[in-house]
Parts: structure tokens; sequence; C-alpha cells
């Protein structure tokens, strides 16, 4: 029981601390927070649209999160998720606008894998330079997120633009690409699915094979792993392929599942959020899945907070994310540093 | 030629002091052993209170120390959260991007709606009498705002405090060995503290020189990854700030190019320009960084054995 109690405690806390802020910050605005949290709530899940608006905004996330604690298994930090999911996006859209009628039983599995394949190669620089000079990956990850946000505008400023929209975007990609739709009228697609399957694929590799084996030992100490014979480079790079590969994958998922056109600025930080996502969740598959569905419904009901009559700024919600985030880190480590004093 | 020239090394000079500024304290964070990774965002942060400030009391003064206190409280939290807490600096420190970020963004979009955009015009250049009228060297180096001196002599000052006085070396000694220090009567989470909010002072000031002293205006996404490029500084210049003064300049530098570039409309989109100092970035990554050490106690929390 005091075990149970100690290892969940930190998230109702965490989200008392979040709400507090969220009242406070409302009241000295002027607002009344009993009612913006209705708005919130309603407008992520209101109905069978607000859940499913919801669940479409966890398929990014969710593989986000995912791409970052596979690699920090291994110890590996992998903070481009961002750049990657533009890429593995700009790609899939290369792909998916010359497929024509193709049906989407072939088109579709292509284009996911030009996706995944085109996240790990922007990170093929930063692995190198990991491998061959032993250079921290943070920030060489960081730095190709920044150059892979400004490749896309300029694509989409020039030579993809829609000619006839007036913001920069491209055209639709052909309908036969499209993810199907899982409810009718709501632009639930079938990207969720497989991003659960996804997760649990992960939980599985983590816990129940050598690989998985292999990258807890990287993590924990590369020099005892190596003298355990695990060949740590090599676990290095694999980590890195799954976790560059699923974030191209989640732009490329949001191109052919969401959005179906490719406009700057689509992604609201997913892969930092990702990062956010996976520390809440404990870095665990099963984790990372509960957290991005919670970190989309605040996404989604702060969205129809910045819809209502008197708008509340999105804004908001990136500040108690943050906040909601490291008052559970706070509390967590809080309670293992008491536990140690025993 | 001469004058695009000067423009640019001009431009180059102002542009390495939120590099600068922003570098200088986290050298002395990281040297006692912290790592604050919030520099990007306490920078936009704080130049947008650094402008709003300024917009209603009309002094530059006030602006400038709202930002560093902004800053620094920022930083106060990192510091709350890894040194007595011992929470993952790294993930602490990209939670305090999405704070500040996230307080700047919303501020704005709530100031705007209510009173307006807030402006400040840019503060005007000093020129040092005599020798701001040599040709080309005058305007680069003695033309420049109270900003960009201070920035420079700045840099001297820290350098000289953490290699010179009995307070660098406590500094020095937190990052290397807290246990031989706390032995000493040292008190090393006091010493960290006091460089984690320095940190953030310093990006406070940064941010405040972004907006009062060089664009007059915010801007989403305004440190416009000069945060994440002052910690690319303090590693590639080996956490010394003499040498973090030829790293910022480096950067500063490219900055200034892409901006020079932009502005003369050469016929080449803008987002490409603007990859220049990424671009820099990288490859300064890839030939220096090999195998650099940083302070041994680097991220970890201290704790009485």
């Amino acid at each position: 029981m005091k075990k149970w109690i100690e290892k969940y405690v930190s998230y109702p806390i965490g989200i008392i601390v979040a709400l507090s802020l969220f009242s406070v910050i409302l009241l000295v605005m002027g607002f009344d927070p009993a009612s913006s949290l209705v708005t919130l709530i309603y407008g992520s899940l209101g109905n069978i649209y607000r859940v499913s608006e919801t669940f479409v905004k966890t398929v990014p996330l969710l593989l986000c999160a995912l791409a970052f604690l596979v690699a920090f298994k291994a110890r590996f930090l992998n903070f481009g998720a961002e750049g990657q999911l533009y890429i593995g996006a700009l790609c899939a859209y290369f792909v998916a606008s010359q497929m024509g009628d193709l049906p989407g039983v072939l088109s579709i599995p292509l284009v996911a894998l030009v996706s995944f394949i085109s996240g790990v190669a922007w990170l093929v620089i930063p692995l190198i330079l990991k491998l061959k000079l032993e250079i921290n990956e943070i920030f060489p990850t960081i730095v190709m997120n920044f150059i892979a946000i400004l490749l896309t505008n300029w694509l989409l400023t020039g030579p993809i633009k829609d000619p006839k929209a007036q913001n920069p975007q491209t055209r639709a990609i052909p309908p036969a690409t499209w993810l199907p739709i899982m409810i009718p009228r709501t632009r639930l697609h079938a990207g969720l699915i497989f991003a659960f399957f996804l997760a649990f694929l992960i939980y599985l590799v983590l816990q129940k094979t050598v690989l998985g084996y292999e990258i807890r030992a990287v993590g924990l100490g590369p020099k005892a792993a190596k003298h355990a014979g695990i060949n740590v480079p090599r676990t290095i790079v694999i980590v890195g392929i799954l976790s560059s590969g699923l974030a191209g994958l989640a732009g490329g998922i949001e191109l052919l599942g969401a959005n179906h056109i490719l406009i700057s600025g689509f992604s609201p930080g997913f892969g930092y959020q990702g990062i956010a996502i996976a520390a809440l969740g404990k870095f665990d598959p099963v984790g990372a899945l509960l957290a991005s569905i919670f970190y989309s419904i605040l996404l989604v009901g702060g969205e129809s907070m910045q819809r209502a009559t008197r708008p509340v700024p999105i804004h908001l919600i990136y500040i108690l994310q943050a906040v909601l985030v490291l008052s559970v880190l706070i509390v967590q480590e809080f309670i293992i540093m008491v536990r140690r004093r025993k | 030629m001469i004058d695009v020239l000067t423009l640019i090394l001009s431009g180059g000079v102002t542009l390495t002091v939120p590099i600068l500024l922003s570098a200088l304290g986290e050298i002395y964070d990281e040297r006692a052993g912290v790592l604050n990774l919030g520099l990007e965002g306490i920078m936009s942060l704080s130049a947008f209170v650094a402008l709003y400030v300024c917009s209603i009391t009309r002094s530059y003064l006030m602006g400038t120390l709202a930002a560093i206190a902004i800053g620094g409280l920022i930083a106060l939290i990192h510091g709350f959260a890894c040194i007595t807490i011992g929470v993952n600096q790294i993930i602490s420190g990209l939670l305090m991007v999405m704070l500040a970020d996230g307080i700047a963004n919303f501020s704005y979009v709530t100031v705007i709606r209510t009173s307006g955009v807030p402006r400040a015009p840019v503060i005007k250049p000093i020129k040092i009498p005599g020798l701001s009228q040599i040709p080309v060297l005058g305007q680069v180096l003695f033309e420049q705002n109270i900003f960009v001196y201070l920035a420079f002599l700045l840099a001297i000052v820290f350098g000289f405090i953490l290699y010179r006085t009995t307070w660098g070396l406590k500094i020095r000694g937190v990052g290397e060995n807290p246990e031989a220090c706390d032995a000493a009567g040292i008190n090393v989470n006091r010493i960290r503290y006091l460089c984690v909010i320095l940190s953030g002072v310093m990006a406070g000031f940064s941010g405040a020189f972004l907006s009062l002293g060089y664009l007059g205006l915010y801007g989403r996404g305004m440190a416009q990854g000069r945060g994440w490029i002052a910690i690319i500084v303090v590693i590639l210049s080996r956490w010394s700030p003499y040498r973090a003064i030829l790293g910022s300049l480096i950067f500063g530098m490219g900055y200034s190019i892409a901006a020079s570039l932009i502005g003369l409309n050469i016929g080449v989109s803008s987002y490409l320009l603007q990859m220049i100092p990424y671009v820099l970035a990288l490859i300064a990554i890839s030939l220096m960084f090999k195998r650099m050490k940083g302070p041994s106690a680097l991220t970890i929390p201290y704790r009485r054995k």
C-alpha cells in the first residue's frame, strides 16, 4: 500500500499544482477559472468529435515520446525529434505527392517507410559525431532542428508552395494516400492504432528481448556494458535508428493522417513536447502512452479556450504543461531523497 | 564593398553580445557543476519583459533590471529542482525553455490584446571620441551601444574573477571536487545556487539587449537559437570567459552575415540565409568538440555521504 502511494502520489500533486496555477493566472486576468476548466474539458472530451481530435493529437506526441525514451534508455539523448519530424513529413510529402491513384495499401506503407528513413537520415551527422569523435549528441541534434525547420519553410515559400494558397503550404496529397478514418465524420485516423501498436512493440523490445537488455545495460553504464560483452556502439546505432525513425514517422503520419498538406509550423513543438511526455511517463512506453493522452487533452482543450468568445492564449497550456512535469519530477525525486535518508 | 564589409563587421560585434552575455553566465554555472539548458527560453522571456517594462516606465534601466530579475527567477526554479531536489538537469533545463517561452508568448499575446504592441526605441550608440573616427574599425568597435561595451568588459571581469580570486577558486572547486570543498568548509550548494542564478541573470541581461539594444520589439522565438549557441560557445571556449569572447565573435559574425545578406536582398530566400549560423555551429562542433571534458561534477547533484 505504502509503496503504491509513493509510486503514484507525484501525479495528483502535479495536477493540483498545475490547476492552482491555472486558477491564479485566470483570476488575475479576470476570467472565471471554473468555467475555463469546463471549456477545457468539454473542448477535449465533450463529444465524440472532441475526443477524436484529442486522439488525433495523441499520435505525434506519443511517437515523439517513444522516440525520446527508447534512446534515453541507453542514455542517448536525441533532442532532434522536432527536426526529424519535419524532415519525415517533408520527404513523405515528396513521395506521397507522386503516388497518383496507386492504391493506399501500396502507397501508404511506402510513404511511411520513407518518413522513417528520412528521420534516420537527419540523425546521421550527430550519430557519426557521437561515435567517431565522442561528441555529445544534444547540441548537434538541436542545431539540426533549426536547419530542418528553416529548410521546410524555404521549400514551403518557394519550390513546393501551392500557388493558389495564401499561406506557405503545399497542395493536398492524393486522397488514395490518406490514412483510413476510423470514426465517420471525424479526423480520427488509423495512425492511432499504429502508434499504440508501436508503443506496445517498444515495450516488448525493452522488456522482453536481448536487445532491450543491452539497451538498458548501456544506459546504466557504457563501461560496465562493454565489459559484459555488449557492443556499445552497435547498441547506440540501433537506438539512434529507432529513435529518429519514430520521430520521422511521426511527421509522415501527421501528413498522411491528420493534415494531408504540408503547412508551415504544422508542429507546435511535438518533438520537444515528446521529451517532456517521456519524462512524465517515467521513460516507460505505457507511461508515455497515458502521458501523451493527458498532454493532448490539455492541448486540444487549450485550443478551444483560445477559440472562446473571450479567448485565453494557448500558451497558458504550455506553461501548465511545463509546471506539471516539473512538479511531478520534483515530487518523485523528493521521495527518493527522503527514502535514502532513512 | 567596404560599406558592406563595415556593416557586416559592425553588426557582427553587436550580435556577439547576446551570445557572449549568456555564455559568460553559463560558464560560471557549469564551472560550479550545474548545466542550465534553459537559456534559449530565458532570453526570449527577458527580451519581452525588458521591452514591456521599458515601454511603460520609459526607462532602459528599469527594463533591463526587470529582465535580469525574471531571468534570475527562472534560473532559481531550475536551481531548486536540480541542486536541492536532484531532478535531471537536462530535462529540467528543457522544461525551463518551455516554461519561459510559454510565459513570454502568453504575456505578449495578452499585452497586445489589452494595450497594443509594446515598443521601445533602440538604445542609441555611443561614439567614443577620437577612436570612432578611425576608418572601418572606428565604426565597428567604437560606435556601439552601452550593452556592447559592457559585455566585453564583463567578459574580462568574469575571467579575472574566475582565475584570480578566491571566489573563482571556490566556483571551480565545487564543480571539480565538491567533496573536498565541503570538507574544507565551503557551502557547495550555496555557491551552486549563486552560479545558477547568475546564469539566469546574464541570460536576462542578454535578452534585454536583444529587445532594447538591438531590435526594439519582441517576436516569437526571439532568441533564434542564440541560447543554444551560447552553450555551444561555452564548450568551444573550454569554459574560459576569455576564449568565450572569440567563440561568441565567430557566431556573432555568422548571424551578422545572415542578417546583412537578408537586408541586401540578394535574391536568395531568407530562410536559407538564416541557416548560416547553424551550419557554422555544426562545423564548429565537428572540428572542435573532440573529447572536450567539462568540469568533473557537471550535472551531478551534490549529496553528503
